[in-house]
């Protein structure tokens, strides 16, 4: 072999180097394999597109869902933005599309406030995210805790159900009502012994503050997935 | 007599292991660099992580930054603009930015900072002794018969060899593509047709994150979710099970090496007046035992990688044992200096016109 290395050049040996050379373009066969192997898997991957998933809360200026999830890099800096940490990324659960994207989880006592009070009403999250995934309209109004304003940007509606409130089982708990920065709850048989909230739905503009201090869940014996007042996305 | 003779061989036979075993600790034991830089990647990893946790606004390393301003993930800023079918003002910003940085430095994000270094350490740090040396064993082997066989081809040359024998008429495992730029390519492909980051679900950089929020808000909140299994379970598929993610998967890698090869600010080069092979003829390729990018240094036509792809992790620098490579600010041609050229496959072909 080596005899044959060192004599001139013969076809045989330009035969032999050229049917070890790889194809042109430098592109091995477990590179091709592993390329196209990645880009089906990829292609598959963005089929997740029409799996479903459930409606989420998302922060302010993420209400078009469609736009979230296209614009989203998932890089986490609203999470850290949000001054109440109320921002939390979405579970597997939920779907694998969103799959950490952010969305407002008001079970933890947080709400949003649309940083009125943090950033006089120009929310954090949509400030600082660098991909316009959370991005207001140019008319957008967003709620003012202080003038009780609903304003435009709505992230969901508040719900109440009867079966768990504790207000309905007569315990006179009006939490919520208290709560509500925006008028949208108000209370039937006010200043009765039993006052029993209900919700204004063109006044909520699902901050969650209602769902934040819910208690159904920690006083009592209420056996529920949900608290009794529960902000749910607006579905498109 | 025999036993004596016996108990020679036996210490002769260990005393090779014990070299053999020195020389695998040696290489690690020079590599100085190699913990500077798993240090730097450890602080930043568990700076940003804190400051996730802790809600300081410094982002992760898919959109790091402060305030409005945000250096965003190059695959990122690419596949938000081209899902949302939106020119970014701030995503642009931030690419320009990063190819500036990679073209004065590389893929040195690649050796400094990308947490899947950290990984790969973590995991080097619960191999086994016998598993680590048997590794390092088997580089060792691969490496030194490139070199022995290039330095005997050398020397046959100057007795007038056969083309097509040396080093830069071989098949070569690299081209100016390869399997990471398809990656990119079906990563982009993907989406444009579906209009979301498709890479994002999966990226390694943006789980490894992920895997810390998580387990913190279980921690914290008491909340948990599949994800706490399925996220650290796609890492090790990806890290572990896909064999070589950085040289052969990474998109990120691909993005950056389409910059990267066009860099020559602090490439390592050879003294070849120093170096062992070219200087004494002896088989030595340490440098490209140690490479973190699957370059051959020494023999470019052999490495899976070539110098566009150097993370500038300087392990061949440290490991040298004569000092012979350096990192220049410029790259120059300087006399008595090999510049590792990244070879040019078009361009071998034309230079060997007795083969075509």
């Amino acid at each position: 072999m080596k005899e044959e290395k060192k004599a001139e050049p013969t076809m045989e040996t330009v035969d032999a180097a050229e049917a070890k050379r790889e194809p042109k373009g430098g592109i091995t066969r477990r590179g091709l394999f592993i390329g196209v192997g990645s880009t089906v898997a990829l292609l598959g991957l963005g089929g997740l597109r029409y799996a479903g998933h459930n409606p989420l809360n998302h922060p302010p200026g993420g209400q078009d869902e469609a736009h979230l999830v296209s614009a989203c890099i998932r890089c986490e800096r609203c999470y850290e933005a949000c001054p109440r940490q109320a921002i939390v990324p979405a579970k597997i659960e939920d779907g694998l599309l969103g799959m950490r994207a952010p969305m407002l989880d008001f079970n933890t006592g947080n709400y949003c406030d649309f940083c009125y009070e943090e950033n006089g009403g120009v929310p954090l999250c949509v400030q600082v995210c660098p991909t316009a995934a959370l991005e207001l309209p140019a008319d957008a109004q967003v709620g003012n805790a202080e003038t009780g304003e609903t304003g435009n940007v709505i992230i969901g509606l508040a719900e109440i159900d009867p079966s768990t409130c504790l207000a309905y089982r007569l315990t006179g708990c009006r939490d919520c009502y208290d709560a509500c920065n925006y008028g949208a709850i108000e209370l039937k048989d006010e200043g009765g012994a039993n006052p029993i909230p209900y919700v204004v739905e063109d006044r909520c503009n699902g901050c969650g503050a209602c769902q934040a201090v819910c208690l159904s869940l920690s006083s009592g014996s209420i056996k529920s997935s949900e608290r009794a007042i529960v902000v749910r996305p607006i579905e498109a | 007599m025999t036993a004596q003779k016996n108990n020679e061989t036996l210490t002769a036979s260990t005393a090779e292991a014990t070299a053999k075993k020195s020389a695998a600790k040696g290489n690690d034991a020079k590599l100085k660099t190699r913990k500077l830089r798993t240090a730097v990647g450890a602080v930043g990893f568990v700076g940003l992580t804190a400051g996730l946790i802790a809600g300081v606004s410094t982002g992760t390393l898919s959109g790091f930054g402060w305030d409005t301003f945000s250096l965003l993930c190059p695959l990122g800023a690419l596949g938000t603009m081209i899902a949302t079918k939106t020119m970014l003002p701030r995503a642009v910003v931030s690419l320009l930015l990063i190819a500036a940085l990679v073209l004065i430095f590389g893929r040195a994000f690649c050796s400094w900072l990308c947490p899947t270094m950290l990984i790969d350490r973590i995991r080097d740090f619960f191999r086994s002794p016998k598993k680590r040396r048997e590794l390092a064993e088997k580089k060792n082997s691969e490496i030194k018969a490139i070199s022995k066989q290039e330095i005997e081809l050398l020397k046959g040359a100057k007795e007038g060899h056969a083309c097509g024998a040396c080093g830069k008429c071989q098949p070569k495992p690299h081209g100016k593509v390869d399997s990471r730029h398809a990656v990119l390519g079906g990563a982009l492909l993907s989406t444009a047709i579906f209009g979301f980051p498709v890479f994002c679900l999966v990226c390694p950089v943006g789980l490894t994150f992920a895997t810390v929020l998580l387990v913190w808000r279980a921690f914290s909140a008491g909340d948990a979710t599949i994800g706490l299994i399925l996220i650290p379970a796609l890492l090790v598929v990806e890290l572990v099970v896909l064999r070589k993610w950085c040289s052969n998967f990474c998109p990120l890698s691909a993005l950056m090496n389409l910059v990267s090869r066009f860099s020559r600010t602090f490439v390592p080069v050879i003294n070849d007046e120093k170096c062992l092979e070219t200087a004494k003829a002896t088989s030595c390729s340490k440098c490209a035992e140690v490479c973190e990018a699957d370059i051959n240094i020494r023999h470019p036509e052999f490495g899976l990688r070539t110098m566009a792809d150097c993370t500038r992790c300087r392990n061949c620098v440290d490991v040298c044992p004569t000092k012979a490579i350096t990192m220049p600010v410029f790259v120059g041609k300087k006399a008595g200096k090999t510049v590792v050229e990244i070879p040019d496959p078009v361009m071998d072909d034309e230079l060997r016109p007795g083969l075509e």
